[in-house]
């Protein structure tokens, strides 16, 4: 696999990945550039959050990446079925004690403020959550089609890392 | 006056509303995901890539095209001074869709739709009511996942329709469907961003061009 799993952590961490990338991929098409949906090497995988902006690109592609190549390269792709997936969203609406919650997917989550650090959770927090379903629907007796609830399902597992770490200091 | 009305029409693309969105813009905004395998409309599936983990995704390659098309049609009415109307049924986007439609300048209808307001305006609203010229529908779904009311009686006022129609939507009577997701705030906040400023480029064209037909 050519794609770096280092990428993926940089990518989360914040710091931008510059030159090797461009290196690397050399005589191959502008697409090269890794987002942060890049192939992980560990069995937990952690698709690149919403409010992350998909991978850098430094070198300015004459040739645009077609629409296959880059829905290919999607973290929603690379992170394959949602279940039991680790993923970090932010709040982006609250309602006394349930959270509106983005993770880059189609539909929000919906989840209850837990009671360890409720106070934290406000309008812009990011979040991990372990997901369980990216739209919740099911095929009732008698109907032609599927009923959707328009929201996808996910656990909250806590305050993002590196908050924490921070307060702790 | 003639020549006013008649030069834009001979452009395929007058008013330049390609380099108004990329692919990129459109994948970035997530108006490729579409709903569950079991909700698809069977009328959607040549708009549909493919479909993955049940999840359908939406062709962007013809999504481009036919949102360049629909874009391209609503800057041509915008420029002839047509009244244009936003309809959506989603209450998440309510205030967004008002907002965009009064910046513009045109009208929005964001709220339960009675029967007869275009079919029976003449006795709702009083005689010589002026109809809308276009309406966009950015769902075109109703609250209860039914096709809004306003696309059959728009059909049948000989009033065209731009509306963004998601997997599970019909897209038959639309005159100028736009295949895309039609759920997440990124892709609505995209199309009404789009809409906006081709209006506002189409109403800013035709006041240069009174002015240069004035002068000469």
């Amino acid at each position: 696999m050519a794609a770096p799993s280092w990428g993926l952590a940089a990518a989360r961490a914040g710091v931008r990945p510059r030159l090797p990338a461009a290196r690397r991929c050399g005589g191959a098409p502008a697409a090269g550039p890794p987002d942060a949906g890049v192939l992980p090497q560990q069995t937990e995988e952690r698709p690149g959050s919403g409010a992350a902006a998909p991978g850098p690109r430094q070198v300015p592609s004459e040739k645009s990446e077609s629409f296959a190549s880059m829905l290919r390269r999607s973290p929603l792709i690379q992170m394959g079925p949602a279940k039991d997936k680790i993923a970090i969203g932010r709040i982006f609406h609250v309602v006394e004690d349930d959270l509106y919650i983005d993770f880059g997917g189609k539909f929000h989550c919906v989840c209850k403020r837990p009671e360890v650090d409720g106070k934290k959770y406000q309008k812009g927090t990011e979040v991990r959550l372990r997901l369980l379903d990216l739209e919740l629907t099911s095929r009732f007796l008698g109907a032609t089609t599927d009923t959707t609830l328009l929201e996808a399902d996910a656990v909250l597992l806590g305050l993002v890392e590196s908050k924490q770490t921070k307060q702790k200091e | 006056d003639d020549k006013l009305l008649s030069e834009p029409l001979s452009h395929p693309d007058f008013f330049n509303v390609k380099e108004l969105f990329s692919l990129k813009d459109l994948f970035d905004a997530r108006v490729h995901l579409g709903h569950k395998k079991g909700c698809r409309h069977r009328f959607m599936e040549p708009y549909i890539f493919g479909c993955r983990l049940d999840q359908d995704i939406i062709d962007l390659d013809q999504t481009m095209q036919h949102l360049q098309l629909a874009l391209n049609f609503t800057a041509h009415i915008a420029y002839r001074k047509g009244i244009i109307l936003f309809i959506s049924r989603k209450r998440q986007f309510c205030h967004l869709i008002e907002s965009t439609a009064r910046e513009c300048g045109e009208y929005a209808h964001t709220r339960y739709w009675q029967g007869g307001l275009l079919t029976n305006a003449h006795i709702q609203f009083g005689p010589g009511v002026r109809l809308p010229d276009l309406l966009i529908f950015l769902n075109s779904l109703n609250n209860v996942f039914e096709p809004h009311v306003a696309i059959r009686d728009a059909a049948k006022m000989n009033i065209p329709t731009v509306g963004v129609v998601d997997t599970n939507c019909n897209p038959c009577l639309i005159t100028y469907p736009i295949p895309g997701n039609d759920d997440s705030p990124t892709a609505m906040e995209l199309y009404c961003k789009l809409f906006r400023m081709t209006i506002i480029r189409a109403k800013d064209k035709r006041r240069q061009s009174e002015v240069f037909s004035e002068l000469r």
